[in-house]
């Protein structure tokens, strides 16, 4: 019998061509992959002269590894870097907890109860803001004042128009409008959050860059968490509620560790997220709540241009929590954003 | 209908399978098994889950390698050859239906493969579909059926092409009780007049029973015995086949053979010059007994329950640990906790050695 | 109850993007004057609108026009032919009032960047921000879905190793885009960098790639291909690993071979993902930023400078208005194709799922 040139010459396994074609691939793929990251690791030891004298690839046959930039980093700018490093890890790690916790409380609901927002009334709200922006931006009104009339206008009148006219949202609309805030590019919206903050003096603080990288990280956490949620079967928490559990009891008790691997995988990417963000920290953090991002684009701003040696350790150290968490959960991140993606 | 059938029906090819062996790693999933399956024949492979059916079906299709062993279909070996190429079909236990294509283009996906002519493939797609009734939902997708009408689906898949071998794997076990029946009436009549020869593996021993030309039975990945389904029910080789097959089960009695007479407490049977030996088990099937006075039969047990099944009553007669089961025409009538005798047929009694399982014949 | 759930995402998303969206509306339309300690705003209409398009900025945001050649009128009236039949035949086939006016929205964008291309590239003459952040979109994300896809599949094979693949083929995500900015610029130095004698070798001595358009364009697209493959990757490797193995076997017995199999079977079944995955890549690539700025600052001139990178310039300048201006430019390009692409392309890839 002939076989093509793709056909297994035995059951089960591969057909010679076709394991020569995927592993070319793979492999070509790994050393694209690890070159570049190869390359990070031996810079952080070369000295000064070994990366400017040419292109040295071996540690100890080509050049001789030093600790030199790993010193200026850890013994001369210990201080420096340290902030930076704690200022992320504060800051990634509060940004995750609220944008899951807020996130999955959003997607939980709006996968559990009909919701029928008018439109009307959001319209409504959304002049209010307009008129207020252009009293406060164009004629210089008060802040405070202009809110506090924003706030008692609406309430006063939501009522009111929502009367008027009625056209109900559903949860698919909430639910788009929510996931949609992600087409927002932050350029859009850096500008005015950075007169918000310095207006209230929260800029250069923690708070500030937490309460926006869990702002902008929601739209990811409440899209995953929605159709995980909507994966788990309804009649799990009916039988808690018949058992007399609250709503809250039931979401702590039964939903929450049902949806272990959505939410390792939610956490995962939006702590990615939160952990390499630089557009936002240039705008909002100037020095006391600088980022490693920040620190590492730092390291171009020197008189005797970039210090490729230290800027590689300070992007090595950026990198292993990251890449170490990563690892280690690889196997839920697959899992977790299935069946996000499966359901479409 | 009848044109079509003639028209679908191939030259039925024999399948020999010598000393198949399976081993995942080190699990030895298929121990030797040889099996000769004649042109048009309907074999069903019977045992509990785990047993290794589906391992050696996939074998017999390709997508299972095979460890050791010979398979020939037809005259050819085709131990390494691909499944495209060993001129089968499959009917797979969820029936593998491709959810994006519709009935028709399921149906016709073997023939699209095999490039043919459009106008050829409609219409052989439509004979296939009114062989299994399915001509007017020709344009659903899957999703949209029964679980009936989807299998029907996967059969008209596997008949489309004409292989010379049809494999089913549990082709009913998803369907409810009722739908079962029908289908493996229909299933029957089907191959009877395709005449191809199938391989059919189920744990169900009645779907066994009413299908097979021929029945083969395995446990541990170890064949038991081959035979029609009359020679494996009434007359089984070993004491697994005796207690898998017939529901209720062979009644079995412990007891021991000597001077040609079988002895247990309270029980002597004189035996067809059976061999003495220490340790062997008697067992009868509980239709070939009935429940008579105390002391009147072979052996007298304490009545443990009467089962109602509508055409019958099932006595359970409880002695130790052991129960044994009388079947009883429908208005028989008898008082739990009472003692009776069980007479049986000497004739139809079975002997079996205890410590090996193996069947006792006269020497 | 449930509205005290949803309500702390709502407000936050509300005043954190409603209201910075709202007020960098306001801002498109004023000047703002630094003055000493404060600042002025004073309300100048479609004057910084005005200016991206038609004005002094023209060239940097759209691209320098002039004579159209043979080339650009060819393709610029091919274009404009295929969306009005495009058009035509949705009008013929099923109409409804709201899909007509999203497809004339939709067609409106199309034929401005056809136009925009023809008069720009096709005519030989530089093309804006908005090209060129096209260019990454397109370009980019093409090329990151082709090798994610079939490095996926690949790896959904029984391969041998294939959860070392995983883990490697995972890792450039994790890293900064600064960081991946800075390496790359690092590896494409012409005379220190690891494929310095390589260059040498070739004879491309002294020329630097940074001095190119298209040789920077390209090179900021492998750098973002390289972070942003992994990510394909895992979303398409969950889908392949989703199409159940009895499919497979269902059309291996059918006589299906790999290729046949792939077509016909796996790849209709993950297609809803796909698309869904390409949606999300497109999101995030029209917000590309920190690769230009890191890797080239825009140049050589304004070649590899995108939108973003664009209003992030203006706002350094203390050009708050124009800043705000182009901001809402690029969300309003993105909003009209993402939501295009959502409408006429994963919606039908969903609902076609049964
Ligand atoms: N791919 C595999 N790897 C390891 N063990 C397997 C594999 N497939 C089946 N087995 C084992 O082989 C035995 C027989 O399986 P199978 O043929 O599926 O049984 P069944 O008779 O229920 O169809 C089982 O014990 C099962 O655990
Ligand atoms: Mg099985």
């Amino acid at each position: 019998m002939k076989y093509g040139l793709f056909e297994p010459r035995k059951i089960g396994e591969m057909a010679p061509a076709t394991k020569v074609v995927l592993y070319t691939l793979l492999l070509a793929w790994s050393l694209f992959v690890i070159f570049p990251i190869y390359w990070l690791v031996i810079t952080s030891f070369k000295t000064p002269a070994a990366v400017n004298e040419g292109p040295f690839f071996i540690p100890w046959v080509d050049f001789k590894p030093s600790l030199h930039a790993w010193r200026d980093l850890f013994v001369y700018d210990l201080a420096d870097t340290m902030r930076a490093y704690f200022n992320s890890v504060v800051i990634a790690f509060s940004a995750t907890v609220l944008s899951v916790f807020v996130g999955s409380l959003a997607a939980y609901s709006l996968s559990r109860i009909e919701f029928a927002p008018n439109l009307i009334t959001i319209l409504y709200f959304v002049l209010l803001l307009i008129g207020a922006s252009v009293a406060i931006g164009v004629y210089g009104a008060d802040l405070w004042l202009t809110l506090a009339i924003v706030v008692a206008m609406f309430f006063l009148l939501a009522r009111a128009v929502g009367r008027l006219y009625s056209v109900r949202l559903k949860n698919g609309d909430i639910l788009f409008w929510i996931i949609s805030q992600r087409i927002l590019a932050p350029i859009v919206v850096v500008v005015p959050i950075y007169m918000m903050f310095q207006s209230v003096r929260l800029l250069d603080t923690h708070l500030a860059l937490i309460l926006t990288y869990a702002v902008v990280n929601l739209p990811i956490v409440v899209w995953l968490m929605f159709d995980f949620f909507n994966s788990i079967p309804r009649d799990l928490e009916e039988s808690a509620q018949l058992d007399g559990a609250t709503m809250i009891m039931t979401f702590r008790e039964v939903v929450m560790p049902l949806s272990r691997t959505g939410l390792a995988a939610t956490t995962l990417l939006v702590m990615i997220f939160s952990w390499n963000e630089y557009l936002f920290a240039l705008f909002i953090s100037t020095s006391k709540a600088q980022t490693l991002p920040i620190l590492v684009a730092a390291m171009n701003a020197g008189e005797r241009g970039i210090l490729w040696w230290t800027m590689s350790v300070a992007i090595i150290i950026m990198i292993i929590p990251v890449v170490a968490l990563a690892v280690v959960l690889q196997k839920y991140i697959s899992k977790g954003l299935l069946v996000g993606a499966v359901k479409g | 209908m009848n044109a079509e059938t003639t028209d679908l029906s191939v030259a039925a090819k024999g399948i020999s399978i010598r000393e198949f062996n399976k081993y995942y790693g080190a699990f030895h999933a298929l121990k030797n098994m040889s099996l000769e399956v004649s042109p048009g024949e309907f074999l069903v492979l019977l045992g509990p889950s785990g047993c290794g059916k589906s391992t050696a079906l996939r074998m017999i299709a390709g997508l299972e390698s095979i460890t050791s062993g010979t398979l020939m279909i037809g005259d050819q070996d085709v131990s390494q050859v691909l499944p495209k190429y060993r001129d089968i079909a499959m009917v797979f236990q969820s029936y593998a239906l491709y959810p994006h294509k519709t009935v028709g283009e399921n149906i016709g996906f073997p023939l699209k493969v095999a490039k043919t002519p459009k106008a050829e493939m409609d219409a052989a797609i439509l004979a296939a579909a009114e062989q299994v009734e399915l001509e007017t939902l020709l344009d659903r997708l899957p999703g949209q059926l029964s679980g009936g009408q989807r299998q029907r689906v996967a059969l008209a898949r596997a008949i489309i092409r004409r292989p010379s071998v049809f494999l089913m794997d549990e082709p009913l076990s998803n369907l409810d009780a009722k739908l079962r029946g029908n289908m493996r009436a229909e299933l029957k009549h089907m191959q009877n007049s395709l005449g191809i020869t199938t391989i059919y593996v189920t744990h169900d021993q009645i779907e066994a029973m009413t299908l097979a030309h021929r029945v083969a039975i395995m446990k541990d990945g170890e064949l038991q015995q081959l035979g029609t389904p009359k020679e494996v029910y009434s007359n089984p080789e070993n004491l697994f086949v005796a207690g898998f097959m017939g529901s209720p089960p062979m009644n079995f009695v412990e007891g021991a053979i000597a001077n040609g007479v079988f002895t247990a407490d309270g029980v002597s049977l004189p035996t067809n010059q059976l061999s003495d030996l220490s340790k062997v088990t008697l067992g009868f099937r509980p239709e070939d007994c009935t429940v008579v006075e105390k002391g009147q039969g072979q052996l007298d047990a304490q009545v443990f329950t009467l089962e109602m099944t509508g055409d019958q009553s099932l006595v359970t007669f409880r002695s130790g640990d052991k129960s044994m089961v009388v079947k009883m025409p429908k208005d028989f009538e008898i008082e739990p906790a009472s003692y009776a005798g069980i007479a049986f047929d000497a004739s139809h009694a079975c002997f079996f050695d205890t410590d090996s399982g193996q069947r006792l014949r006269p020497s | 109850m449930g509205r005290l759930f949803l309500t702390p995402a709502v407000v936050l998303i509300l005043v954190f993007s409603i209201f910075p969206l709202i007020a960098s509306l306001v801002m498109a339309f004023t000047r703002i004057r630094f003055t000493g300690g404060g600042f002025k705003v004073r309300y100048v209409a479609w004057r910084n609108f005005d200016k991206q398009f038609f004005g002094s900025e023209q060239f940097h945001l759209l691209g320098t026009f002039g004579p159209l050649s043979i080339l650009a009128w060819v393709v610029g009236l091919a274009a404009t032919l295929g969306l009005f039949w495009w058009l035509y035949r949705y009008c013929r086939t099923h109409f409804t009032v709201v899909g007509f006016i999203g497809r004339l929205i939709t067609f409106a964008m199309a034929l401005f960047l056809a136009w925009l291309f023809a008069a720009t590239l096709l005519s030989g003459r530089q093309f804006g921000t908005v090209g060129t952040t096209l260019f990454y979109v397109v370009v980019g994300c093409g090329l990151q879905f082709l090798i994610g896809t079939a490095l996926a599949f690949a790896c959904s094979q029984h391969i041998r190793g294939s959860r070392a693949f995983r883990v490697i083929f995972f890792v450039p995500m994790m890293i900064t885009p600064i960081g991946v900015g800075y390496i790359f610029r690092m590896l494409a130095d012409t005379s220190k960098g690891p494929f310095a004698n390589v260059w040498q070798w070739a004879g491309l001595g002294d020329w630097s790639w940074a001095t190119d358009p298209w040789a920077a364009r390209i090179f900021i697209t492998i750098a973002d291909s390289w972070q942003w493959i992994p990510f394909v990757f895992i979303m398409m490797l969950a889908g392949f690993e989703s199409v159940s193995k009895d499919l497979n076997e269902a059309a291996e017995i059918d006589g299906a071979g790999k290729w046949m199999t792939f077509r016909e079977i796996i790849w209709p079944q993950v297609l809803p993902i796909a698309a869904t995955v390409m949606l999300i890549r497109v999101i995030e690539a029209f917000k590309i930023v920190d690769l230009p700025n890191i890797m080239t600052a825009g140049g050589p001139g304004i070649a590899t400078e995108s939108v973003s990178l664009q209003s992030y310039y203006a706002w350094r300048s203390l050009d708050l208005g124009s800043a705000s201006a182009i901001a809402y430019i690029l969300l309003f390009i993105t909003v009209v194709i993402c939501v295009s692409f959502f409408n006429l392309v994963v919606l039908a890839r969903v609902r076609a799922k049964p």
